[in-house]
C-alpha cells in the first residue's frame, strides 16, 4: 500500500510474515522466490519449510505474532487445507492475523477462501510487486486490530 | 562413496581450457573495422544478452572461438564415442522418436478404463501418474491426505488398488511407466505382486520407476527418510531387479523437476548428471559391474524456450555421460556410455495469459528436443498453466509432435545444427561450466553432502529469484505477461475430482484392512523391520512379502519412519 | 491510535498464556511503542530472576538449531518448561530479514509445549539489541525455567550474550576450522560449557581434544569447563549435557556474580536509554544559544559546550 499512513504503522517493527505450504506439496519454487522478494521488501520473513500441518502453522502464527500468514498450494487441495488454517485461527479467537493465499487456484474457489478471510489468491505469473501491495495493505490491517 | 579420483574434475577442466581457444583475431577486426561504425552510424542502444544459465552471448560467433580438436575429439559422428552427435548411427531414420504422453488421475477404476481405452487405441507403452498422499507414503484415510486424493495422479493405498489397475491387462504384454520416488521401492514390489498373480514371469514385466530420489531432495522435495536411507532402498531395489526382472529399469536421472524448481539450464545438467554419478558409484559399491547395470540408467530431461541453449545442454550431457562413465567409472561397454533420454517440454515457460501462445512455446521447445536428439517426448498441453490438459489440448500438443516429425523435415537428418560455430560454442561452454560445478560438488564431499547441506538447492534458489527479478524488471521479456499484456481473464476450466473418490478409496481400504489376516500383516512388517535395521540386507523381498499380505503403502512407510526416522531439509532460504 | 492495554498483557504473561507471551514481545520489539514497553517490563519485573538463561552460540551451520530443538525436547521430557529465542541478523540495507531458525525447529516445538519465538536483531552496533533483554524479561515473568538463547554465531551479539546469559554453551563442529575461527572472534573465552557437535563425522575426536588442549593453556576458574561430545540426529552425549547445565544451574546460583553482572548491565542499558529518550525530548533546550554565540565568537568548542551543558543537566537533576 502505498499510502503514507500505513507505511508508518511498520516503522518501528517491520511486517513480520509466515509463509507456509500446510499441505502434502513440496513445489517451492514460488515461495521461495517470495520469501527473498518479502525480505528485500523490508520485511520480517519466517519460512515454515515443508510439510507442516495447518495446526503447526496456526501455532507458530500465534507464538511468533505475525502480522499475515501466506499460504501456497499448487496440488489442488486448498479447499481443504487453507479452510483448516482459518479454521484453527476462528477456534483459538483470533482476528489480528490476516491470511493471504497463492498457487494454482481457480477463479470459483476465490470467491470461496475470500469469504473465509483468505484474500490475495494469486496465481502463478503474478508480479512481486502486486503481491507485496496486497501483503502490505493486509498487514495493516492486523496491525490496526493489533492496536500496535 | 569410493574415491574414485579426487582431481578428475580438476584436471578435466585444465584439459577443456587448454583446448578452449585464446583470442580471435577475424572475429576482432571483423568488429572494430565493419561492426562498430555500423553500430555508430545507426546508434545502436548496447543492451545485454544472456541466456538462463548466465553465459552471454556475442553477436557473431566464427571457427575462432571452436575448442582444437572440436571435430574429431569432442564431436565425433553419431553413434560412437563420445556421442555429441546422437546416440544410435541412423537416429529418427531408424524410428522416430517415442510419442510419449503422460496421464492418469483419479480412482485405481479409472485409471484402469484408461489404460484399457490407451491400449485398445494401439498404445503398449503405459504411463502412469500417482496423486500426492501417495507420493508421500500415506494412505488415502490418513488425516494428512484429507482432500488430496485422487488430485494430480491415481491413489494406491494397498496392493488391491494395484491390482484394480491392471485388472484384465496381462503385464506380460505392456511397458509401464510409473512416475514414483520415494515409495518406488513399495510400488514395485506391488506391480511384481499383480505380475505373480497373474502367473507373468519376472524376466517379462518392463517398464521404468523414476525412483530419482537426489533429485526430490534438490527440486521436487517428495520424501519419507532422510536421504541415506532412501538410496539403501535404491540400492536394494537395483541389486534386487538387476538379479529378477532384467526388463524393469529403476531410475529414471530426472533433471525436469530441477529445472521447474527454477534453475538454470546448465545447472539442470550439471547436478542431473552429478545425480547419475551418484547412482553409478552406487551400483559399484553394491557389487554390481559398471556394464551390466548403467545400460539401465537413463535421464528425463527439460527442454525450455532459448532454443540454442537447450540444444546445446542436450549434446553438452551425451558427451559429458559418454567421457565420464569411460575415463573415470571404468565402463568398457558402449551401451553403458550411451545417455539415454526423455525430454518434456518445459511447464514452466507456460503462461495463463494468453494460452495459446504456449503452443508456439511448446512447439519451440520440442524442436529443441528433437534437435538434441531425445529418444521420447512429452509435449505439454497449452492449458496446462491453469488446468489438467484437455483432450483437444491434449491433441495439439501430440500433432504438434507428429508435424515436427513428418512435414517438417527437421528428422531428415542427424543433428542438423551440428558444426554450427554459435552450437558448438555453446556446447562446450555448457560443458566447462558443468565441469566446474562437478569440481565444486565434489569439494563440498559429494553431491549427496552438497544436497544435505542445501547448497544445490540455494543455488536454485538464487537463479530462480535472480530470474523473478529479471522479469520484474522488464530486462526478460514473457509475452502476454510483462509485455504485450492485455487485460484478460483467468480462463476457468478445471477438472472437479468429486468427494465421492476419497470416500470410496477410504472405504475400499477399510474392507482389504478387514479382509486381510492381521497376524500375517503383523508377522510381516515385523520382519521387514528387522530388514531394515539391518544394512546387508536386501529389503525387497521382504517388502513384496509384506504388500502380498496387503500390509498398506503407509504402514510399510511406517516402519521405515521408525526405523530411519523423517527428514527436515536444511534452511535454503 | 495507542490503545493497547498493557495490564491485560501483563496478567496474560503472568498467567503463562502464550497470545500475551507473543503479543508482549512484540511491544518490546517495537521502538515506537518504548512507553507501554516500559509499563510491561514493570508490571512483570517483580516476576522475573527465576529463569535459567541459557545463551547458545557458535559458528553459523554446524546444527546448532538442530541441537536446541533436541536440548528443549529433553528438557521438557524432564519436567522443565523451555522457551526458546532465536536471533537472527536483519539486513542492514532493507531492514528485512530471513528468520532461518524456525525451519528445523518446529518439530520438536508444538508437541512438547515449548515456546519458540524468533527475533531479528536490530541492535545498530551489532550487539544484542534491547528488545533481546526485554523478551528474556516477559519469557522469565511468564514462567519459563529455562529461556534458551540462540545468537546468529557471527560478530557482537555473540559476545553479548555473556551479560544476558547464565550459562554460555560454545558449539563447535569437526572440521572446516571452526576452532580457529572461533578463538580469533573471542567466544572460545566465554564458555561455561563446550559442545562439539556431530560427533559421528570425521575429525571430530581431533576437535574435541584440541578445544581440550585449548583449556589446558586458559585460565580457570572455580567452575571447571567441559567439553562435551553430542551428536543431535542419536542424542548421543545429551545427558551429560543436560547434567552438566543443572550443576551449572546449581553453581551460579551459589555464586552471585552471574547474576550481579546482569543485572549491572540491564540498568546501564536502561539508563543509556534512559538518557537518550531525556536528551532527545530536551535537545532544543540544551543546544542553547549561549553556547552557540560562545563557539560562534571562538569563546569555545562543541566539546567544551557539550561538556558543560551535560554537567549542568545532570546536577540539576540530582537536584530535583
Amino acid at each position: 500500500m502505498a499510502d503514507g499512513k500505513n507505511q508508518s504503522l511498520f516503522k518501528g517493527r517491520p511486517i513480520k510474515i509466515l509463509l507456509a505450504k500446510p499441505g502434502i506439496d513440496g513445489h517451492d519454487r514460488g515461495i521461495l522466490v517470495l520469501a527473498k522478494a518479502f525480505r528485500d521488501a523490508g520485511m520480517e520473513v519466517l519460512y515454515a519449510g515443508l510439510l507442516p500441518t495447518p495446526e503447526e502453522v496456526v501455532e507458530t502464527a500465534v507464538n511468533e505474532d505475525v502480522d499475515v500468514i501466506a499460504l501456497s498450494l499448487l496440488n489442488g487441495a486448498h479447499m481443504t487445507v487453507f479452510k483448516k488454517v482459518a479454521d484453527f485461527l476462528k477456534e483459538k479467537n483470533i482476528n489480528d492475523i490476516s491470511v493471504v493465499g497463492g498457487g494454482t487456484i481457480p477463479d470459483p474457489d476465490k470467491s470461496k477462501l475470500e469469504e473465509m478471510g483468505i484474500t490475495g489468491n494469486f496465481g502463478p505469473g503474478t508480479t512481486l510487486s502486486v503481491i507485496i501491495d496486497h501483503v502490505t495493505k493486509r498487514a495493516a490491517e492486523a496491525r490496526e486490530l493489533k492496536m500496535l | 562413496m569410493d574415491k574414485v579420483d579426487g582431481d578428475y574434475w580438476k584436471k578435466k577442466i585444465e584439459k577443456l581450457q587448454n583446448d578452449n581457444p585464446g583470442n580471435n583475431p577475424e572475429y576482432s577486426r571483423w568488429k572494430e573495422s565493419t561492426l562498430e561504425p555500423w553500430n555508430k552510424k545507426t546508434n545502436l542502444q548496447e543492451k545485454e544478452y544472456i541466456n538462463s544459465s548466465d553465459i552471454s552471448i556475442k553477436e557473431l560467433y566464427n571457427s575462432g572461438d571452436l575448442r582444437k580438436g572440436q571435430e574429431e575429439t569432442y564431436l565425433g559422428s553419431p553413434g560412437e564415442y563420445p556421442f555429441t552427435r546422437g546416440i544410435y548411427p541412423n537416429m529418427y531414420r531408424g524410428r522416430p522418436w517415442t510419442m510419449r504422453m503422460f496421464s492418469g488421475f483419479g480412482t485405481p477404476g479409472d485409471t484402469n478404463s484408461r489404460l484399457k481405452y490407451l491400449i485398445s487405441h494401439g498404445e503398449s507403452g503405459l504411463s502412469i501418474a500417482f496423486d500426492m498422499p501417495t507420493l508421500y507414503g500415506y494412505d488415502c484415510d490418513s488425516k494428512r491426505a484429507d482432500g488430496e486424493i485422487g488430485r494430480c495422479g491415481v491413489n494406491v493405498s494397498s496392493l488391491r488398488d494395484m491390482e484394480d489397475i491392471f485388472d484384465g491387462i496381462d503385464l506380460g504384454k505392456v511397458s509401464t511407466s510409473m512416475t514414483i520416488n520415494a515409495p518406488a521401492a513399495v510400488l514395485t514390489a506391488m506391480y511384481i505382486a499383480v505380475a505373480k498373480k497373474q502367473g507373468v514371469p519376472l524376466d517379462k514385466i518392463a517398464g521404468t520407476v523414476q525412483a530419482d530420489i537426489l533429485k526430490e531432495y534438490i527440486a521436487q522435495k517428495e520424501w519419507i527418510y532422510p536421504p541415506e536411507a532412501h538410496l539403501r532402498l535404491i540400492r536394494d531395489m537395483m541389486v534386487y531387479c538387476t538379479e529378477n526382472t532384467p526388463k524393469w529399469n529403476y531410475i529414471s536421472i530426472s533433471g525436469y523437476h530441477i529445472r521447474e524448481a527454477g534453475s538454470s539450464a546448465v545447472q539442470e545438467l550439471a547436478f542431473t548428471l552429478a545425480d547419475g554419478f551418484y547412482y553409478a558409484e552406487m551400483g559399484k559399491k553394491a557389487g554390481l559391474d559398471i556394464d551390466k547395470f548403467a545400460q539401465r540408467l537413463s535421464f528425463f530431461f527439460n527442454s525450455s524456450i532459448n532454443f540454442f541453449e537447450e540444444i546445446a545442454k542436450l549434446r553438452a550431457a551425451r558427451r559429458i555421460w559418454a567421457t565420464v562413465m569411460k575415463e573415470r567409472y571404468g565402463a568398457k561397454s558402449e551401451r553403458s556410455m550411451m545417455l539415454r533420454f526423455h525430454t518434456q517440454t518445459s511447464g514452466y515457460s507456460l503462461t495463463w495469459q494468453q494460452p495459446l501462445n504456449n503452443i508456439i512455446r511448446t512447439t519451440i521447445e520440442a524442436m529443441a528436443a528433437v534437435l538434441g536428439g531425445t529418444q521420447s517426448l512429452h509435449t505439454n498441453s497449452y492449458d496446462e498453466a491453469w488446468a489438467l490438459p484437455s483432450e483437444e489440448a491434449v491433441k495439439i500438443a501430440l500433432r504438434t509432435q507428429q508435424i515436427i516429425d513428418e512435414e517438417s523435415g527437421m528428422a531428415d537428418t542427424i543433428d542438423p545444427l551440428g558444426g554450427s560455430y554459435y552450437m558448438e560454442w555453446l556446447t562446450n561452454k555448457l560443458e566447462e561450466e558443468a565441469y566446474k560445478y562437478f569440481d565444486e560438488i565434489e569439494k563440498m564431499g559429494g553431491i549427496l553432502e552438497a544436497v544435505k547441506k542445501g547448497y544445490i538447492q540455494r543455488e536454485i534458489a538464487k537463479t530462480s529469484y535472480r530470474r523473478q527479478t529479471r522479469l520484474e524488471e522488464g530486462k526478460e521479456v514473457m509475452v502476454g505477461v510483462n509485455k504485450h499484456a492485455e487485460e484478460e481473464e483467468q480462463p476457468i476450466s478445471y477438472l472437479k475430482i468429486s468427494p465421492k473418490a476419497q470416500d470410496d478409496q477410504i472405504e475400499k481400504l477399510r474392507k482389504v484392512k478387514k479382509a486381510r489376516n492381521e497376524n500375517e500383516v503383523k508377522k510381516a512388517l515385523k520382519d521387514l523391520e528387522k530388514a531394515m535395521l539391518d544394512e546387508e540386507v536386501n529389503v525387497m523381498p521382504y517388502i513384496i512379502k509384506a504388500v502380498e499380505e496387503y500390509a498398506t503403502l503407509e504402514e510399510i512407510s511406517n516402519v521405515g519412519r521408525k526405523v530411519f526416522g523423517g527428514w527436515k531439509e536444511p534452511v535454503i532460504v | 491510535m495507542l490503545l493497547l492495554n498493557t495490564d491485560r498483557i501483563v496478567s496474560g504473561v503472568l498467567a503463562g498464556e502464550k497470545q500475551s507471551i507473543a503479543r508482549a514481545i512484540s511491544v518490546v520489539e517495537d521502538p515506537r511503542l518504548s512507553p507501554e514497553s516500559r509499563q510491561i517490563i514493570k508490571g512483570i519485573y517483580n516476576h522475573t530472576g527465576k529463569a535459567h538463561v541459557l545463551g547458545i552460540t557458535g559458528p553459523p551451520g554446524i546444527g546448532k538449531s538442530t541441537m536446541i530443538g533436541m536440548l528443549s525436547k529433553m528438557l521438557s521430557q524432564k519436567g522443565h518448561s523451555v522457551a526458546v529465542l532465536a536471533v537472527d541478523a536483519s539486513s542492514p540495507f532493507t531492514g528485512g530479514s530471513l528468520l532461518g531458525n524456525r525451519i528445523r525447529m518446529q518439530e520438536s516445538l508444538s508437541k512438547f509445549g515449548v515456546y519458540m519465538r524468533s527475533l531479528a536483531n536490530r541492535g545498530l552496533s551489532g550487539g544484542l539489541s534491547r528488545s533481546v533483554w526485554d523478551s528474556v524479561m516477559v519469557l522469565d515473568a511468564a514462567g519459563f525455567d529455562f529461556i534458551i538463547i540462540e545468537t546468529v554465531g557471527a560478530g557482537q551479539a555473540d559476545l553479548d550474550v555473556v551479560y544476558l546469559a547464565d550459562t554460555i554453551v560454545v558449539v563447535l563442529a569437526p572440521g572446516l576450522g571452526d576452532q580457529i575461527q572461533a578463538i580469533k572472534s573471542g567466544i572460545m573465552e566465554i564458555a561455561d560449557i563446550y559442545i562439539v557437535n556431530k560427533m559421528d563425522r570425521e575429525g571430530s575426536y581431533i576437535a574435541l581434544k584440541d578445544i581440550e588442549e585449548f583449556l589446558a593453556y586458559s585460565v580457570q576458574g572455580e567452575w571447571k569447563v567441559p567439553v562435551i561430545g553430542t551428536n543431535s540426529l542419536t542424542g548421543e552425549g545429551y545427558e551429560e549435557y543436560i547434567s552438566r547445565i543443572i550443576s551449572h544451574r546449581d553453581f551460579t546460583g551459589k555464586d552471585s556474580r552471574t547474576r550481579l553482572r546482569r543485572y549491572r548491565y540491564e540498568l546501564k542499558l536502561a539508563l543509556e536509554d534512559e538518557m537518550k529518550q531525556k536528551i532527545d525530548s530536551e535537545i532544543r533546550r540544551l543546544v542553547n544559544e549561549n553556547a552557540i554565540e560562545d563557539m560562534m565568537s571562538s569563546r569555545t568548542d562543541p566539546y567544551t559546550a557539550a561538556e558543560s551543558i551535560l554537567e549542568d543537566l545532570l546536577s540539576s537533576d540530582s537536584a530535583d
